[in-house]
């Protein structure tokens, strides 16, 4: 059993958590996708009926804010790991 | 750019009542925009000017975001819409100045916020369908369900919080990178995407989310 000290135990924990940070970033993928499908919808939306623009926008804001709340999580998570450590 | 709240100092000396810098400047953007209002207000014509146009005109837009979702209510839902509105909107907006930290990169404005948001909407909703049958309605569809419904209504103020927050201490950790990568630089590009461009839109987003959750609480 080999004994670590406490600034080597220290060091590997603080790399964990950077390294956890960048994972948990991995999430960003999704809202990504997300927002780009909702604004590819509301694209094709407004070219078929550009009278209806400002509630396609207003709709297509909302669903892409809703989706973008697993994104924020990550970031969130990747904040407390970078910065309590 | 608000790369994170500081405490600066202490309320009578005393360890327990912390003040933050994003408090301080809260405190400025409430000052300040209490000022305008009594200047605009003191005033008002039938044929107004400039400013109270202006002012008239953000008032109806904000009446015209909410009437949809609220049929009928939009007179009412104003200044507490309204006020959450422009104080988020100001709050985002004032960090373009360089050295402003944006009170809402602070998680316990926005989940101040949140809260009184999460009170509003269960309040309307207990005032619309009375009390018993307002928690009633979390038993729906079946009993078995109703640990989901009240988690599900927990999460609410915590995404409604967080998605302000992350947004604003994202784009303030960036600003705050590019500073002291090229010090001496303002990175005016920059300040106007994060500051300007999504501090508006999540403003926007922000009172839109709030009239959603007291639509669903008031037909739930």
């Amino acid at each position: 059993m080999v004994e670590f000290s406490p600034e080597v135990i220290n060091t590997i924990i603080k790399a964990a958590a950077l390294l956890g940070a960048g994972f948990a970033m991995i999430a960003g993928i999704g809202p990504g996708v997300g927002q780009g499908y909702a604004a590819g919808k509301a694209v094709e939306a407004v070219a078929r009926q550009p009278e209806a623009r400002g509630n396609i926008i207003t709709t297509m804001l909302l669903g892409q804010a809703v989706a973008e709340s697993t994104g924020i999580y990550s970031l969130v998570i990747a904040i407390v790991l970078i910065f309590t450590i | 750019m608000n790369p994170g709240p500081k405490i600066v100092r202490y309320l009578f000396g005393n360890e327990a009542l912390p003040i933050s810098d994003t408090l301080i400047v809260s405190w400025i953007v409430v000052i300040l925009f209490i000022i305008f209002a009594r200047i605009i207000t003191l005033n008002l014509k039938m044929r107004p000017g400039y400013v109270q146009n202006a002012i008239e005109m953000l008032l109806t837009v904000i009446e015209d975001q909410i009437e949809p979702m609220l049929p009928g209510e939009g007179r009412k839902f104003l200044p507490f819409i309204g006020t959450i509105f422009i104080f988020v909107g100001l709050g985002n907006l004032i960090g373009v100045i360089p050295g402003v930290p944006n009170p809402t990169g602070d998680l316990n404005t926005t989940l101040g916020l949140a809260l009184v948001v999460f009170l509003v909407s269960h309040y309307q909703g207990m005032k619309e369908n009375g009390v018993w049958g307002y928690l009633k309605g979390f038993t729906e569809p079946v009993f078995f369900l109703l640990p989901l419904n009240i988690i599900s209504e927990l999460a609410k103020p915590i995404s409604h919080s967080f998605r302000l927050f992350g947004n604003i201490v994202g784009g303030g950790i960036i600003i705050t990178i590019i500073y002291q990568a090229v010090p001496g630089l303002i990175p005016v590009p920059i300040h106007a995407w994060f500051d300007l461009f999504i501090g508006a839109i999540q403003a926007l987003i922000f009172g839109m989310v709030a009239i959603a959750y007291i639509s669903v609480a008031k037909t739930s």
